[in-house]
Order: structure tokens, then C-alpha cells, then sequence
């Protein structure tokens, strides 16, 4: 059998993890151009890493509770790993659209400590000897495996793919007012704290679906590269957007594809293949003399 | 009184007359910026309160320093000066034609209508500064503020962007603002004048004629000043230290001028 056919065979299995990639591609490579722009790569790592500790916390409050995760059904709802998830990286979100009054503390040092003190706690609590059982499932959990994803997942990326779109199409002129220049847009009485809040939230909502999903590695190369390929092949922001999703996309689904034929691990492979991309515009800058 | 935790001037009476242009004077770091920032409400006084004579703070059409924008961002200059209209026309609103059109006219004012469609990475960096100027006016400001609208360019350049500042302020019927550490920005535009320097504990304002003087600019500088009209402009120029033993200018003990 060919490796297409081979591919096509196993579909069953490929469906919903080569959806969940596509779409979690997408949405961040649309959300990156505004990350890339605004300097602020290493909030999407950050951000990761604190939705994590949300995960993990999850598990160490159900251990120290009595709570099996094994059973079906018992993990009570404001247990969730998803919602603490979700609630840490909102508060992170919320901590990094402050503008620090102190310059010893410029915004990059925020967003740096709380990675750092974020992986601190992450690795602490996964070898606490209370979730040793689980440690495996929270690993997953936590870095997904863009492998196995399961169907709520993929709601859960609609969803938040559904708000980002919705707040964007909302609210485009201000975000963009406000990610450009943000003083002026300050004196002309847009408010930049809310913009700022808003696009750091939605930033973090889908930072922390996307990590469950496909794993740590790709989400944070799905908000850097494709964006970072696409701005230095375009001049025009509107221009920028679809081609970044597109080279998303693309390299998801291929991505997943070669992984699948070649037996490679498929963050990795979406990865390298969302690289290639760089390269048109390094060429194209390299023409102008402008690296 | 202004400051950021700690007053950095003396307490103050500040005010924008209608149709004038105020000029905020001073040497690098003397708090033009903070005195700047507490006008327009982004930095809380430390006492005192703002007061506006309608009742309401003006529309402002801010024109902020160039270097701290990045050029680099894949918009058009058309995009930019649109960014004017986000507050005029509130959220949840897309730009219409009445925006677009508005912001053309605010280009065509400031003689760049054809370069609309020009990205903002291959422009000079005096026709950047001109497109923030055109941001602000499609804004329909009753004050316009410039914050160093004039660094980095050389004399020619500098008076062709005041006398464009000048020409819209009687089209619009502007108030100004315009805060520079350049003498020759303020010299021959502002109506009044303000002179700033937190080192010295400086805050003196009035009208042009009145600080334009050799002896305010001196005590501002810490040098000797001559003031001279030239053709019905004002020329300054600054000269030796008043007190060499504490001249600010002066580059520290062992190093030679303008080493770092």
C-alpha cells in the first residue's frame, strides 16, 4: 500500500487530531501576527507554562481532596483541570496587561518571572509524591500529544475559536489602535487597559485549549513562525493575517501527514514544516539587504 | 503639582489659551514629558485638579514622539491616519467612507494625499511624522499636541513642518501644544511659552516676547543667551556657562566631549 493510501486507511484515527492541529493552528497563527507585532512572543510561552500550573494544580487540590481521577465522573465540575487551566492563564493574562509604574520592572520581566516561577511550580507539583499515580495522565494533560486528542477538545478549540473571531471582528480597530500605539490611542480616550486585557485574554483562552490539544511545542511555534514567515513576505496587515493562517495550516496538516508516513513525532514535524515558510521571506529580505 | 510619586517642579498654574500655541521649553530631562502627560490626563497630579472652561476635556489630536513608534508594522499610511477616527466613531463600529474620506483630506492637507496607499515602512522619517500629524487632525481635534515634533531633522525641515503645524492651526482653529527641547521650534511659533527645568526647580511661563529672553533663557540653560531678530524671526544663540563650576552641559571629569 502507498503511504497515501496508508494515511487514508487509518483515517478513524488521524480525523480528530489532524482536526484538532488544523484548527489550533489556525487560530494562533492568526492571533501570532498580533504577538509578533506587539513583541510579545514569549507571553504565548508564559502563558503556556502558567496554564500548566492551573493543570497541574487541578490534580494536586483533587489528590489532597480524596478524589480518584481514574473513576468516571468523579472529579467534581470546579475541579476540572480545563477550568483552572483556563482560570490561571486569564489571571496571568490580566497580570500582563498592567503597565508597571516602576521601570526596574519593565513588562518582559513580568512575563519572564512568571515563566519562570510558573515551570518552577509545574515540576514541583508533577513530583509531589500525592500525584506520582497520575503523573503520566497530567503530563498529557499538560503538553498534549497532538496524537490522541479527544472530541471535547476540539469543542473546546471551536469555542474559543468562536470568541477570538467574535472579539476581533468586534473590535479590530481598537486592538490594532491600541497594539500599535497605545499612548495616543490613550490620549484619544481608547481605553488601552480593556483592549489590552481582551486581546491578552483571548490570547491565553486559546493559548490554554490549543496546549491540551497539540501540545506545548507546537502551540508556541504556531504563534511565532507562521506570523513571523507571513510578515516578512507582506506589507499589508490584511494581506498578513490570511497568509500567516494559510502557512498554519498547511503546516499542520502536512505536518501531521509526514509524521503519520515517517513515524516522527508530530509536534516536532508540524513544526519543522511551519519553518520552511521562513525561508521565502528570509531570501526576500536577504534580496533587500535587510536582515 | 505634577510628579510621578514625588513633585518634580514647583506647584504650577498652567493654561492652553483658545487658538494659541503654548511652547514647553527645556533642556533633556528637565519633566517636559510628565508636565505633558499630567495636561492630557495619562499621569495623576499629585494636587490640584485639571479644569476645563466648557465643562469637558477637548478632543485631542495627539502627535507623539516618532522614534517610539515601530515602522516596521505592515500598515499603510492610510491605515495610520485612520487610527485618527477610532474614538470619533466608538466600538463596534467599522470605518465608512466619511472616515476614509476624512482621513484623505487630513493627507491632502498635509500635502501626502498620494501617498495614501504607501506602506509605513518606506517612508522618511519626515513623512512619518507628517502622517502622524494627519492622524491627529482626522481625530477633529480642539487641541493639537506635538511632543518633540522636531528631533532629528535638520533646520529646513524643522521650519517646513512648524509652518505646516502653523497653517493648520488657522485651518482648524487649533489650540497648540507643542513640547521640544529645540529653541528654534519655539522661537517665532509659540504665542507663549513655558519654560521647564525640575534640575533647577524652573517653571515659568507667559508670553513669548516676555521668556524669550536672554536672561530667562540663560537662568533655563545655565549659559549665556543672545536673543536677536533676524528678518522679524527670532534667532538664539547659546553661549559659555554662566558658572562653569556647575555647568550641566559639560561633559564629566576625563572624558572628552560627546564621549558617552
Amino acid at each position: 500500500m502507498s503511504g497515501f493510501a496508508e494515511f487514508w486507511a487509518g483515517r478513524e484515527l488521524w480525523r480528530e487530531p489532524l482536526l484538532a492541529g488544523v484548527l489550533a493552528a489556525a487560530l494562533l497563527s492568526y492571533l501570532g501576527v498580533f504577538v509578533v507585532l506587539r513583541r510579545m512572543v514569549f507571553v504565548s510561552a508564559a502563558l503556556s507554562e502558567i496554564s500548566g500550573v492551573g493543570v497541574a494544580t487541578a490534580f494536586y487540590v483533587g489528590a489532597v481532596a480524596g478524589i480518584d481521577p481514574h473513576v468516571h465522573g468523579a472529579i467534581p465540575l470546579l475541579l476540572e483541570p480545563v477550568w483552572f487551566s483556563l482560570v490561571f492563564a486569564c489571571a496571568a493574562a490580566a497580570l500582563f496587561s498592567l503597565r508597571p509604574g516602576h521601570r526596574k520592572l519593565a513588562p518582559e520581566t513580568i512575563v519572564g518571572l512568571g515563566y519562570i516561577v510558573a515551570s518552577a511550580l509545574v515540576l514541583a507539583i508533577l513530583n509531589s509524591p500525592r500525584i506520582a499515580q497520575e503523573a503520566h495522565a497530567v503530563g498529557d494533560i499538560l503538553f498534549g500529544n497532538a496524537v490522541t486528542v479527544p472530541r471535547s477538545q476540539i469543542y473546546a478549540l471551536g469555542a474559543a475559536g468562536a470568541t477570538a473571531i467574535l472579539a476581533h471582528a468586534l473590535f479590530f480597530k481598537e486592538l490594532l489602535f491600541v497594539s500599535y500605539d497605545p499612548e495616543t490611542a490613550m490620549v484619544q480616550g481608547v481605553g488601552i487597559f480593556r483592549y489590552e486585557l481582551l486581546l491578552n485574554v483571548i490570547v491565553a483562552i486559546v493559548i490554554s485549549v490549543a496546549t491540551r490539544a497539540v501540545g506545548a511545542l507546537p502551540v508556541f511555534a504556531f504563534t511565532v513562525v507562521p506570523a513571523a514567515a507571513a510578515l516578512m513576505l507582506t506589507e499589508n496587515i490584511r494581506a498578513t493575517m490570511p497568509l500567516s493562517i494559510a502557512f498554519g495550516v498547511v503546516s499542520a496538516a502536512v505536518g501531521y501527514y509526514l509524521s503519520w508516513i515517517e513515524q516522527l513525532p508530530t509536534g516536532a514535524t508540524m513544526v519543522v514544516v511551519a519553518s520552511v515558510f521562513l525561508l521565502p521571506g528570509l531570501a526576500r529580505l536577504a534580496k533587500r539587504n535587510t536582515i | 503639582m505634577i510628579g510621578y510619586r514625588t513633585p518634580l517642579l514647583p506647584p504650577l498654574d498652567l493654561s492652553v489659551r483658545s487658538g494659541t500655541t503654548l511652547g514647553v521649553l527645556g533642556p533633556n530631562g528637565a519633566g517636559k514629558t510628565a508636565l505633558l502627560k499630567s495636561m492630557l490626563g495619562l499621569l495623576p497630579l499629585l494636587g490640584g485638579r485639571l479644569v476645563f472652561p466648557s465643562g469637558r476635556p477637548p478632543r485631542v489630536g495627539y502627535v507623539p514622539q516618532r522614534d517610539r513608534l515601530d515602522q516596521s508594522w505592515p500598515l499603510s499610511v492610510l491605515d495610520v491616519v485612520l487610527m485618527g477616527r477610532t474614538s470619533l466613531l466608538g466600538p463596534l463600529r467599522r470605518f465608512q467612507a466619511r472616515d476614509r474620506q476624512c482621513a484623505r483630506e487630513a493627507l491632502d492637507e498635509i500635502g501626502m494625499g498620494e501617498l495614501a496607499e504607501r506602506p509605513l515602512y518606506a517612508l522618511s522619517g519626515g513623512q512619518h511624522q507628517r502622517v502622524l500629524i494627519a492622524r491627529a487632525i482626522a481625530a477633529e481635534p480642539e487641541l493639537l499636541v506635538l511632543d518633540e515634533p522636531t528631533s532629528a531633522m535638520d533646520p529646513a525641515a524643522e521650519r517646513v513642518l512648524l509652518e505646516l503645524v502653523e497653517h493648520l492651526k488657522r485651518a482648524h482653529n487649533l489650540s497648540v501644544v507643542l513640547v521640544t527641547h529645540q529653541l528654534t521650534a519655539v522661537a517665532g511659533f509659540a504665542s507663549e511659552v513655558a519654560l521647564v527645568d525640575r534640575a533647577r526647580g524652573l517653571f515659568e511661563v507667559g508670553p513669548a516676547r516676555e521668556m524669550m529672553t536672554p536672561e530667562r533663557l540663560g537662568r533655563l540653560y545655565g549659559r549665556e543667551v543672545r536673543v536677536a531678530e533676524v528678518d522679524g524671526q527670532i534667532a538664539v544663540v547659546i553661549g559659555r556657562p554662566v558658572d562653569p563650576e556647575n555647568d550641566r552641559s559639560r561633559p564629566p571629569e576625563g572624558r572628552a566631549p560627546g564621549e558617552a
